[in-house]
Formats: structure tokens, C-alpha cells, sequence
């Protein structure tokens, strides 16, 4: 890279640190911050923002984003009636330190590090302990990046490595994209055609960090030298030099050449361990830790900082401040750049706390707009102006349903019981959540949900049966064809039947009583197969 | 370093750059961010696909690779050619196995490509490069080409599913896959009978019931979509609203509606019964069905296996081409005889023959392909191709050509342009009617 285009591209993809005095102060709290810039913004477009959404849609959006369900009646009820001022910090702040945030923030993190389909259960449960024990974002990259697999502590943290390390191309993208919002694989075959930023010598420059990698029988190894070499567009071959996205390189530290003794003999402690079924020799020199190192250094810290501050604010508000989420490069700008740059720079001052953030965004006001738009045509997302519906994924979905048809009764009584009673619907729920597709990047729903839901007989047993414990068991106490409306709707949507649904529900009751068990079972069925339930709105 | 493995917009695939250009110029990069009009966008700035929404695909899938010395590629008297003879078919100069006379009598309507070199003898990975014409890279999953043809062809009201795939047996079993289009446009799968899953209402419901708590779900969805507008949500009414029509379509999956004249035309095998449901749907509007048909993978007693497999092949091909004619279906309707590679012609100490990729044969018939060609040769023990070599982009490329869809249009993942087969490839023209 010629120098003045290394001062070009720096100055581009830098600006965090360039212009750092003219952000908001950073003691300032998240969520102010975000409502400033924000609102700052709407303040100058066409666009107004919508309402705050009611009581009833706030404990439920915050319970299916902070903990993957939604709230019980009893939770709804008592957050609505509150009326202390402090109630939604009080509820965030109780959501967040249940053992149900973990769980689910740990199946979100895993849809995002091992793609939406993922099999493997490792990386989850690495999740779940790392989450659990409040490891931060930088210490989770690094034992992703450099595992161990002699640490029972983080045991499954080498799977996402495993998995990849047989495509060198693959891993060099998989953890730009993850890590640092940045696709590379374009910069494979040729120099980025569209954004400056993306030269061949990055894409080969990161995967040289991984070249020296390799399974070795099931486990990581690394080797003490590897060189990659790439055909540019033009020109003869070219070795890569390792080479970070900021642009900064790396000397490996240089290695005297091998006998050839010496080198049958590193090949043999490789055998060995492979033979053994142990771990391999560590390297003297671990490229991967470099990577790691360089890509935590201020400076160079811009990419991970930025990456995991839009990924929380895209899973929070359902649209990110850059989009797509890969594309992060000075041709496709933040809708609020500052916002971006302050949220970066707190993350990163920090020691990247997850909590931390993830509390600062779901307490701002442009968190809790209502999602319905009243004018002609709603704004582009990216204003931020009304809230985006999330579809739910499908483990939220299936325990929502669980939580939905359970006889609300059940869910009064001591909050560890509660809590308890929580986990095991949400355990029961995982073998139904595998017949639902996993939203990805231009998500759409296919007919085979809508056929699951309409004629499977699965959804008859797990859902609408009539058990002891269960809603419909329930409504065949109640004598009231208005009530049980009430009830099915309050269990379901987690908020009061409107005066409409009470007329409509109630006839559908009315004009069944020959079949009244049935007909409560198709409107607990309508429920929970309609809109309203297969969303986060 | 495979330098046509990625693809993302630039000159040196050899792209016409045209539309994502204008696209940006006219609207600003940011303008990416929302990607939900572009469909709309890219379809019609490609012209010349023409009726293509009445082209439907019938693939046959030879799970496991048939030989083509025993099908479509011959060598009687060489040292790999085996017991069988080669008989001339109705067009004059092309020859084809003696196991396979019904065909040879129809060969005006079938075209033979003799020349696929397509480099993958690994039953997994050949089988996916087989039924998608190209590789996956590591963050773009291809979709098959039974989820392509649902985007391109299938309606969003359509009565009927938009992709089936039959796959009884076990051997080389791989799901229909829509990779990046997502579970819009992932296949009905049959895997234990001719019945689709969950399309037929449950007994402890009544007609009337079911229809109306759709009603009733339909009515509160809608009432709740209000200042909503969002293209998941679309799709999760839109996938609701098929459900009756899909529900009525089980009835093509049921061959007894058929009569026994016609029944008996396919062959009461699995394998006929389901090539005749496969025309059912067709006739019906179904985009694409799959039916596959296992057990080629003949590293032993090669020949005792395709003397009694392909006669059935045989059977049930020349039963869909004269029962698609008949109907008036065969223009628009394309047969495509496929498996994820060949055999080689050397034969093995088993009497079998072992995965051949490097010159191997498949079939094209109708939906807008060149019949009566024999494309494409190998060489005298058929090691090798000498003439019209084909890899799988360009048999892909002549499958959406001849279907009338643009090989060279883009999908959109996220901002990058994906284009349907590899940049730079072309159909092959000889074969396109």
C-alpha cells in the first residue's frame, strides 16, 4: 500500500479518535446519549417520532428481548400498576440479573458467532458460562480467537475455531465479519471494486494470522511459520505481509531456518499429540494472539468497538446504525455517525461490558417508541422514528408459547419458584423451536410454519391440550364466555382485550356451544398462530 | 487461489455492472441500506424473460451417479465399454445405450450434453455443485435450483407449493436447500410417502372450524398490520393465506386420481408413481419438483445395476415426455436427467464402476431446450472430453437460458450483487431453442 493511501484510509475509517472532542462527554449516561443524537437527527428531517409505546408493549418488548419470552400475566399486571418512576430500570434491571438473560443472550451471541443454523452446542455452552460469569466482550473474542482446550473453564470455545480452521478463506471472513463489521471476501480475487477501503492486501494480510492454524485430530494447533502467498490483479505473486484492517502490519518475529531433522522432529511432537488425542505444542510465537492483540490496541480497536456497539443496538432495535451489519467501511456511513463513535468509545473505555450497554440501549426512549406509525408512509428505519417489529427467533416464539398456554396461575407464588418453573418451559420448548426458521438477513416466513401451525398435530398436543396446568384446562372452569376472552387474551398478548376483540371472540364462543372446549381451542390457536404473538412489535 | 469462487460486483468477473451501478447512482449508496425494493428493481430492468412464468422443471435425480456408458455416452467395443451395445435413436448419427430403446425412439425431443467435466467425485459436495451449479463461499450459501425457480416462477397467492422434492430412499439423501433466499422458498419435502407434511387437516377439527379460526386469525393479523408495513410480516399473512389452497392441493399428490391407462404408462414402481405425480404438480403450476431415484452408486456389479435401473429410467422418461406432450405440456415443461456426476470407464476388480466428474453425460428435455442434439464429446474409451466442454455453471447457465431466465441476473445479498451462475459463463447456444 502506497503511503498516501494509507493516510487516506486511516483519516476515513478513524474519525472516533480524530474528532473525539466534539462528541457528547463520556460520562454522560447511554441512554441519554442515544436520545440526544437521535432525536438531533429527527429534529432536522421531516420525520417526527411516534409515541412512547403503552406499558403493556414495553414489559412485553423488554422481557422477549432481555430474557426470550414473553411476561406473564401477574408481570404484566404488577409493572403496569406500579407506579413508582423508577419501575422500568427496576424491571430491566431485574431481567438482566435472572439466570434467563444469560440463556438467552448466550442463544443470541450464538446465532450471531456460528450463523442461524448452527448445530454445534459448544460454543453455547461456552456462552452460557462466559456470559454467566460477566466476561466481557474482549475476553469472549479471545478465548474464541486463542482457546484452550486444557481450560475446563472455557471448554467449547475452541469450536469455533474447529469448525473453520479447514477453510482459511472462510475463517478470515467469518471473524471479519463477526468481530469487526467488515466483509473482506470481496478483496479475495481483486482489490475492492466499490469501497476504497478493501485492498487484496487485507484480505490476505488478516488471513496470514490464520495460516499458521491447522486441526491437528481434533485439535487447534499452530505452527511456528506459514506464508501466504496471493496472485494480485496485477503483477507477479506477492507474500502477504500479516496485516491488520486498520492498515497496520506485523513482523513476525523471524525464525532461523530448520534442519531437517528439526523439522521431522516438530512434525512427530505434532503426530504425537494427534496420536495421543491431546493438545498440540503450543507455538512459540501464536499469530492468532497477535491478531488478537493489534485488533485491541486503541487505534485499532475502531473496528471491534464499532462492530459489537451496532450489533447490540441492531438485535435491540431491530435495524442497525450501520446496515448491513458487514458493510462497515467509510462508503456506507452510519445513519448517526457520532452516536456510533460515542457508543464505540464507551464500550471500549468500558473493558467492553455488555451489560452495560445492553442496559443503556433498552432505557432509552428511542428504544421504547411504539412500532405502530399513524401517518401516510412510515420513515425509513434507519431514523429511528418508530420502533421496527423483530420477528421472534424460534426459541423465543416456542417459549412464549409455552409461557402463553400455561394456566397463569402457575406463575404466582415465590419468584425463585416462579423463576424455576421459567426454566423448565424454557427447556421444553427447545424441541419445538427446531421446526422454526431462524431469522437471517432478509427474512421472510414460509408456507411449512403456516402448515405446521395449521395442521400439525404437534401443535394440538404441546399447545392447546387441556392438562392440569394449562390455560385451556383453566377456561373450562370459567362459565363467562367474556371472561374466558379476557383470559386467553391477556395469557397470549399480554394486554387487556380490546372492546372489539371481546364482541368478535365472545360471538365465536357464542355460536359453539355445542363444541364451547373446542371453540376456545381455535381462538387460543388463533392467538398464537396470528401476528401479533410471532412478533417483537 | 480460485479466482471465480467470489463474486461482488466487479469488472474482473466480467459483469455487466449496469444495474447495481445505475442502481447506486440513482438512489446513493446508503439507499442499500433498505433493500427491500430492489426484487422489484432488478426484475424489471432485465428484459427478455419471457414467459417464463409458465416454464416449470421435473428433475430426475440419479442419486449416487449413473454411468454414462451404460445412458447416454456408450463405447461398445472398447476396452471400457462393457457388455452393452450402443442403438441408433431416431435421429440419425446419434447413438445411445441399448438399455434404453424407448428413449432412443424420442430422442427428437431430448438433448444429451456428453461433455460435463465438473471436477467433484465427492458424493456430498458433488450432489450440492450439481443441483445449485456452483460452490458455496463462506458467507454466501447458493440456493438450489428448486428454490430459484419458486423465486422465479412460484406467486405469492399461488394454490399449489412451489417446490417439491420426492426423496424415498435413503442413500445420498440431501434436503432441498434455499440457501440465502431463506424459508420462503425452501422445498416441500416428501421423504416417507407421497404425502406432503401437515397438509391435510387434523380429524379432530371440522371443515367449517378450521376455516373460520383462519378467518379469525386472518382478521386479527390484518387488524394488527395497521401501520405496520413490514416485509416479514407480509410474509407470515401472506404464507397463511396458502394454506387452504395448499391444503386443496393434496389431491396431486394422490395417484389414484389418475387412471389405470395412465398409471400404467408411468409403471406402478415408486419411482414411476412419483414421476407421475411430478407431472401432476406441473400441470398444476407447481415451479419445480425433484424426484429422486437412489442406489446408482455401483462400485460393484455396475452392469447388473443399470441393467435393472435403467430400463425403469428409461421407462418413466419416455412416459413423462409422451404424457407431457399429450397435454400440450412438454414446450413449457423442462425434464432435466441429472445425478452429481458419472462413472469412470475403467472398470474396477469388482465389476464396478467407481465416481467419474472429469466426461459425463445428463439429459434436458423440453421447457425451451433444443431436442434431437447429442452436445459435446469424449474421447474413444471416454476418459476424457474432446469437444463442447461443460462445467456446472454452464449447464446452468443453458438451464436458465432455455427457461428464459437471465443466467447473468443479480440477487442481492445485502448491498452485493450475486448473480445466478458464475460471471463469465455462458449458455450453451446449440442448445437453446
Amino acid at each position: 500500500m502506497r503511503p498516501n493511501r494509507l493516510v487516506l484510509l486511516l483519516a476515513t475509517i478513524l474519525p472516533s479518535f480524530t474528532v473525539a472532542a466534539d462528541l457528547l462527554p463520556p460520562d454522560r449516561p447511554i441512554e441519554s446519549v442515544i436520545d440526544h443524537y437521535i432525536d438531533a437527527r429527527l429534529a432536522t428531517s421531516k420525520s417526527k417520532a411516534v409515541d412512547q409505546a403503552d406499558d403493556y408493549t414495553l414489559i412485553r418488548r423488554l422481557t422477549l428481548d432481555l430474557v426470550g419470552r414473553i411476561p406473564t400475566p401477574a408481570e404484566s399486571k404488577a409493572f403496569v400498576e406500579s407506579k413508582d418512576a423508577k419501575k422500568r430500570e427496576q424491571l430491566v434491571d431485574r431481567l438482566m440479573a435472572s439466570g434467563a438473560f444469560v440463556r438467552h443472550q448466550a442463544n443470541q451471541f450464538d446465532a450471531m458467532i456460528s450463523g442461524p443454523s448452527s448445530r454445534t452446542s459448544g460454543i453455547r455452552d461456552y456462552l452460557v458460562k462466559a456470559l454467566g460469569s460477566n466476561k466481557s466482550w474482549d475476553v469472549i473474542f479471545r478465548e474464541l480467537l486463542v482457546p484452550n482446550d486444557d481450560d475446563a473453564a472455557t471448554k467449547g470455545s475452541g469450536e469455533y475455531l474447529k469448525t473453520r480452521i479447514t477453510d482459511l478463506d472462510r475463517v478470515t471472513n467469518d471473524v471479519s465479519v463477526t468481530f469487526f463489521g467488515v466483509n473482506v471476501s470481496c478483496a479475495q480475487c481483486h482489490d475492492h471494486p466499490l469501497v476504497q477501503d478493501w485492498k487484496q492486501d487485507h484480505f490476505f494480510g488478516m488471513k496470514s494470522f490464520f495460516a499458521r492454524s491447522f486441526d491437528n485430530g481434533g485439535f487447534l494447533a499452530e505452527r511456528d511459520d506459514a506464508t501466504v502467498k496471493f496472485k494480485p490483479t496485477k503483477g507477479p505473486e506477492k507474500t502477504a505481509k500479516m496485516m491488520f484492517l486498520t492498515g497496520k502490519t506485523f513482523n513476525p518475529p523471524a525464525r532461523k531456518e530448520q534442519t531437517k531433522e528439526e523439522e521431522i522432529k516438530e512434525r512427530q511432537k505434532f503426530e504425537q499429540a494427534k496420536k495421543d488425542k491431546k493438545s498440540p505444542p503450543p507455538p512459540s510465537f501464536s499469530a492468532r494472539a497477535k491478531l488478537v492483540e493489534i485488533a485491541l490496541q486503541t487505534e485499532e480497536a475502531v473496528f471491534f468497538s464499532k462492530a459489537i456497539s451496532n450489533r447490540l443496538w441492531h438485535r435491540f432495535l431491530g435495524y442497525g446504525l450501520v446496515m448491513p451489519l458487514d458493510q462497515m467501511h467509510s462508503e456506507n456511513p452510519a445513519s448517526h455517525p457520532e452516536l456510533l463513535q460515542w457508543l464505540g468509545r464507551d464500550m471500549a473505555n468500558h473493558q467492553y461490558d455488555l451489560r452495560r450497554m445492553i442496559r443503556g440501549i433498552v432505557l432509552s426512549k428511542t428504544y421504547s417508541r411504539s412500532s405502530k406509525w399513524t401517518g401516510d408512509i412510515p420513515p425509513a428505519p434507519g431514523v429511528f422514528a418508530v420502533a421496527q417489529l423483530k420477528p421472534l427467533t424460534p426459541m423465543q416464539l416456542a417459549a412464549s408459547m409455552r409461557v402463553a398456554v400455561a394456566d397463569p396461575a402457575t406463575f404466582e407464588g415465590k419468584p425463585e419458584d416462579v423463576e424455576k418453573r421459567l426454566e423448565s418451559i424454557e427447556n421444553s420448548a427447545r424441541g419445538f423451536a427446531g421446526n422454526i426458521a431462524a431469522p437471517t438477513d432478509d427474512f421472510q416466513i414460509g408456507v411449512s410454519e403456516a402448515l405446521l401451525f395449521s395442521n400439525s398435530d404437534r401443535v394440538e398436543k404441546e399447545f392447546l391440550n387441556d392438562g392440569g396446568d394449562r390455560l385451556i384446562g383453566k377456561l373450562k372452569t370459567i362459565k363467562d364466555p367474556t371472561q374466558a376472552v379476557e383470559l386467553m387474551i391477556s395469557s397470549t398478548l399480554c394486554r387487556p382485550a380490546t372492546p372489539d376483540e371481546k364482541k368478535l371472540l365472545t360471538e365465536y364462543l357464542q355460536r359453539r356451544t355445542d363444541r364451547s372446549a373446542d371453540a376456545q381451542r381455535q381462538i387460543l390457536w388463533s392467538l398464537l398462530s396470528g401476528a401479533e404473538f410471532r412478533f417483537n412489535y | 487461489m480460485n479466482t471465480k469462487s467470489t463474486f461482488c460486483g466487479s469488472n474482473d468477473h466480467r459483469l455487466n455492472r449496469r444495474g447495481f451501478l445505475g442502481l447506486s447512482a440513482a438512489a446513493g449508496v446508503s439507499a442499500f441500506a433498505d433493500m427491500t425494493g430492489l426484487d422489484a428493481l432488478s426484475n424489471s430492468a432485465l428484459a427478455g424473460e419471457l414467459k417464463k412464468d409458465q416454464k416449470r422443471v421435473i428433475m430426475l435425480w440419479l442419486a449416487g451417479g449413473s454411468s454414462q456408458l451404460e445412458t447416454f455416452d456408450p463405447k461398445p467395443g472398447a476396452p471400457t465399454g462393457g457388455p452393452f451395445r450402443s442403438i441408433q435413436t431416431a435421429v440419425p448419427g446419434v447413438h445411445i445405450s441399448e438399455l434404453m430403446p424407448k428413449l432412443a425412439a424420442r430422442m427428437q425431443h431430448t438433448c444429451i450434453i456428453r461433455s460435463l467435466n465438473t471436477k467433484n467425485g465427492d458424493h456430498g459436495g458433488a450432489a450440492k455443485l450439481m443441483m445449485r451449479g456452483r460452490r458455496d463461499e463462506a458467507v454466501v450459501k447458493y440456493p438450489d435450483l428448486g428454490a430459484v425457480m419458486a423465486k422465479e416462477m412460484g406467486r405469492a397467492d399461488s394454490k399449489v407449493p412451489d417446490y417439491v422434492t420426492f426423496y424415498t430412499q435413503t442413500e445420498g439423501r440431501m434436503a432441498g436447500d434455499s440457501g440465502f433466499l431463506g424459508s420462503r422458498y425452501a422445498p416441500m419435502e416428501l421423504t416417507t410417502n407421497n404425502q406432503p407434511p401437515d397438509i391435510r387437516k387434523l380429524d379432530g377439527i371440522s371443515e367449517l372450524d378450521h376455516v373460520q379460526r383462519a378467518d379469525l386469525r386472518e382478521l386479527m393479523s390484518k387488524q394488527f398490520s395497521q401501520g405496520r408495513p413490514n416485509k416479514v410480516l407480509g410474509s407470515h399473512n401472506e404464507a397463511y393465506q396458502r394454506v387452504r389452497g395448499l391444503m386443496a392441493s393434496e389431491k396431486l399428490f394422490d395417484v389414484s386420481q389418475e387412471s389405470a391407462k395412465t398409471r400404467d404408462l408411468y409403471g406402478r414402481s415408486q419411482f414411476g408413481e412419483q414421476a407421475l405425480i411430478a407431472r401432476r404438480l406441473a400441470e398444476a403450476g407447481v415451479p419445480f419438483i425433484r424426484v429422486a431415484r437412489a442406489w446408482w452408486d455401483s462400485h460393484g456389479q455396475n452392469f447388473e445395476t443399470h441393467q435393472e435401473m435403467v430400463p425403469e429410467l428409461d421407462h418413466v422418461m419416455a412416459a413423462l415426455i409422451d404424457d407431457l406432450k399429450d397435454r400440450g405440456l412438454l414446450e413449457n415443461t423442462m425434464i432435466v436427467t441429472l445425478a452429481e456426476f458419472g462413472r469412470t470407464p475403467g472398470i474396477n476388480s469388482s465389476l464396478g464402476r467407481d465416481h467419474f466428474a472429469s466426461a459425463w453425460s445428463c439429459s434436458i428435455t423440453g421447457g425451451g431446450i433444443k431436442g434431437g442434439v447429442a452436445y459435446g464429446k469424449t474421447d474413444a474409451n471416454g476418459n476424457k472430453v474432446v469437444e463442447g466442454e461443460a462445467d456446472a455453471a454452464k449447464l446452468y447457465a443453458t438451464i436458465y437460458s432455455a427457461l428464459g431466465i437471465n443466467p447473468h441476473k443479480n440477487y442481492y445479498l445485502g448491498s452485493r450483487p450475486v448473480p445466478l451462475v458464475e460471471p463469465g459463463t455462458e449458455a450453451i447456444k446449440e442448445l437453446v431453442a
